[in-house]
């Protein structure tokens, strides 16, 4: 099976006034129909960088991005500007953490759906508008033929954010990108938008790329995980393997950040010190200032992505880690 | 156990003003009658979702806001009748840490001259406070030379971590802590967590811890109070609470936080609908909107926050309502040795 999206050594850097800094640097993935992909990772570390790279959003300058980024076969990087806007909102789609800055405050949103839908399909303003309140039922919005001539700010976060969905899946796109789409919200609202997305998800087939600090959010709904640390990608694996067996030391480290509901825990394992920025890259494995299984080795070369198990890659010399 | 604060049905409501006149055309209901008292060497959480009051709880309890009606009494003294020097006072022993560092921070103070400030306002360690801001640096996990830099030099742990230290400087009782690690990356925020709780140990600190994240909470508190629309709901020693949570409201909000364990994803109990306009709250229970439980006497009466065994709730039927499925055997999952010992490594290198 061909993959629907192949993105190979990804590099996205930005020139500041010291330098070239790599806020994306040689990252390598691939994702199948249907799947969704959890990129996770704290700030900074290049996971939004990464899906602005793949949706063509990157400004250049002083944003430049090299690689390869194979959406069905056709390089996205290759493509003239009119054959990715032929793509954006059609074929390939996103949405992001704060629906209140990505809707226009000045049109209703049932005429910004309608637009996306207009812009991409021939069909009549009557059909459009039929397919936009359809949507709008189809995420759950109470009403939608009143809501259809509703402004933004007359509706609550969760609905905007229902919105945003409806424009982003209004022409069952192949792949969806969501930067933290819940992040913003009050986690009973959360809950209604990550049931929606699974049961979306479900319904169309599409394939989706979950960008979330959250790992609570990425167990829910992930099916394949990278977990992405100063621009790198350090482990990468299935949802379940990821959190039964993590292999990178980063991600063990966040997993005993996080306190748990379920679990007794006396002191919280914080990482101690904090992410390398441009002003203060790092030599060898960018993690090791911070790891506490660091060697030698790991001070001189950077690591490389390999299999650890079948299917299950981690970036980390020590990898397997001795426990016992 | 000593009382060092006691609330008592306080009430905040805000004037909600229209057209050039500022004609009041009425009134958010922010707080509702809270009460609650905070002990010595404890930590009270306020939890709920955005609109619930808890921040609003968290001012008033500071005099950053001068409440509606009903009292506040910190260490036996009625704040509202202090002003001037003894308020000036009190703020030494009533303190606070905001969420964002960033926006709290005078950019153009370096964090000696920040925690000068308050040592010099309160006569606090005369002739020694260099000597006592670098004291102050290295309890909160800095070092003596960060005193000579601007907060933006610093990254956002690094920045809360003064946050505190300026809350420290006053040799506070009480620290209302409001958000302090929501807007901190997740390695960052255990860091500052346990920060926390260490010094609450060393100094006997009590805090109102302020969040929406019910884990955290869960980490840190002593007793719990959950807040929805301006008004407790549920109040109870943590274990209780998460072992037998009582409200409905309560029982949605545990069970919609995502479980980072792929093996519990589970069918939950997904409120409808969102949080009612504060400015017009429903009649009786303020809950029964989203409720899947309510009946026809939530409408009509609302239900006062009682129970015996220092666990009260505000709801009609909690008695016959039982905890989704979901929530039960929160305790059960299998530990993962593994795990468990390399996670070991990180807190061994970060005591």
């Amino acid at each position: 099976m061909t993959a629907l999206l192949d993105v190979r050594d990804l590099r996205t850097t930005f020139a500041t006034d010291d330098g070239e800094f790599a806020a994306v640097d040689g990252v390598s993935f691939t994702l199948e129909a249907g799947r969704t992909l959890g990129l996770v990772g704290e700030s900074g570390c290049g996971k939004s960088v990464t899906s602005l790279s793949i949706m063509g959003l990157v400004a250049k300058p002083p944003g430049r991005v090299e690689g390869q980024i194979l959406f069905d076969g056709a390089d996205l990087l290759r493509m003239s500007v009119g054959e990715l806007r032929e793509l954006r909102g059609n074929r390939l789609s996103m949405i992001f953490q704060e629906p209140m800055t990505s809707l226009n405050p000045a049109f209703t949103i049932g005429e910004q759906i309608n637009e996306a839908i207009l812009r991409h399909r021939r069909t009549s303003r009557a059909e459009a508008r039929a397919l936009t309140i359809a949507m709008l039922e189809r995420v759950r919005i109470p009403s939608p033929a009143q809501r259809y001539d509703d402004y933004p700010h007359r509706l609550s976060g969760g609905m905007r954010q229902r919105v945003m969905i409806a424009m982003a899946l209004a022409l069952s796109p192949r792949l969806l990108i969501a930067d933290e789409p819940t992040t913003a919200l009050d986690v009973t609202i959360q809950a209604q938008i990550l049931e929606l997305m699974r049961m979306l998800r479900e319904e169309m087939d599409t394939a989706i790329i979950l960008i979330t600090h959250d790992l609570g959010v990425i167990a829910e709904v992930a099916d394949d995980v990278a977990v992405m640390y100063a621009g790198r990608i350090v482990e990468r694996a299935p949802v379940h393997a990821l959190f039964a067996q993590p292999q990178h030391p980063y991600t063990i480290g966040l997993l005993g950040s996080i306190p748990q509901l379920h679990l007794q825990q006396a002191r919280l394992a914080a990482i101690e010190g904090q992410v390398p920025t441009a002003m203060s890259p790092v030599r060898g494995c960018r993690f090791h200032p911070r790891c506490p299984f660091a060697v030698d080795q790991c001070r001189e070369a950077s690591p490389p992505l390999a299999d650890v198990a079948p299917d299950h890659a981690a970036a980390c010399w020590r990898a397997p880690l001795p426990w016992q | 156990m000593t009382t060092l604060l006691r609330v008592d049905s306080l009430v905040k409501h805000f004037a909600i003003r229209r057209g050039m006149f500022g004609r009041t055309s009425g009134h958010v209901h922010a707080v509702d009658g809270v009460s609650f008292d905070v002990d010595a060497g404890e930590t009270l959480a306020l939890v709920g979702e955005s609109g619930c009051g808890k921040s609003t709880t968290g001012r008033l309890v500071l005099r950053l806001l001068e409440p509606t009606s009903g009292s506040v009494h910190f260490q036996g003294r009625d704040l509202a009748s202090l002003d001037g020097d003894a308020l000036r006072k009190l703020r030494g022993a009533l303190t606070v840490i905001f969420q964002d560092p960033f926006a709290s921070l005078n950019p153009r103070m370096t964090v000696a001259q920040t925690l000068d400030e308050p040592l010099a306002l309160h006569g606090l360690a005369e002739g020694r406070r260099r000597e006592r801001v670098a004291e102050i640096l290295r309890l909160v996990g800095l070092a003596p030379e960060h005193a000579r830099r601007y907060p933006h030099e610093f990254s956002g742990g690094q920045r809360q971590r003064v946050g505190i230290a300026r809350a420290l400087a006053v040799e506070p009782r009480l620290i209302v802590c409001d958000e302090p690690v929501s807007a901190l990356d997740v390695s960052i925020q255990a860091q500052v967590v346990n920060l926390l709780r260490d010094l609450q140990s060393q100094f006997g600190l009590s805090y109102i811890f302020i969040a929406h994240d019910l884990a955290v909470v869960k980490f840190i508190a002593t007793r719990v109070a959950v807040m929805y629309l301006g008004q407790i709901v549920e109040f109870a020693g943590k274990e209780a609470l998460f072992a037998a949570p009582r409200h409905p409201y309560t029982h949605a909000l545990l069970s919609a936080i995502p479980v980072p364990d792929p093996g519990r994803r589970r069918g939950r109990a997904i409120l409808e609908g969102d949080v009612p306009n504060p400015a017009a709250p429903p009649s009786g229970c303020r809950f029964r909107t989203r409720c899947p439980h309510a009946r026809a006497l939530c409408s009509e009466e609302t239900p006062p926050l009682a129970g015996e065994d220092g666990h009260a709730v505000a709801c009609h039927f909690w008695r016959e309502i039982a905890p989704p499925a979901a929530l039960a055997g929160t305790a059960t999952t299998p530990r993962n040795r593994r795990l468990e010992a390399l996670q070991a490594a990180f807190r061994a290198a970060s005591a």
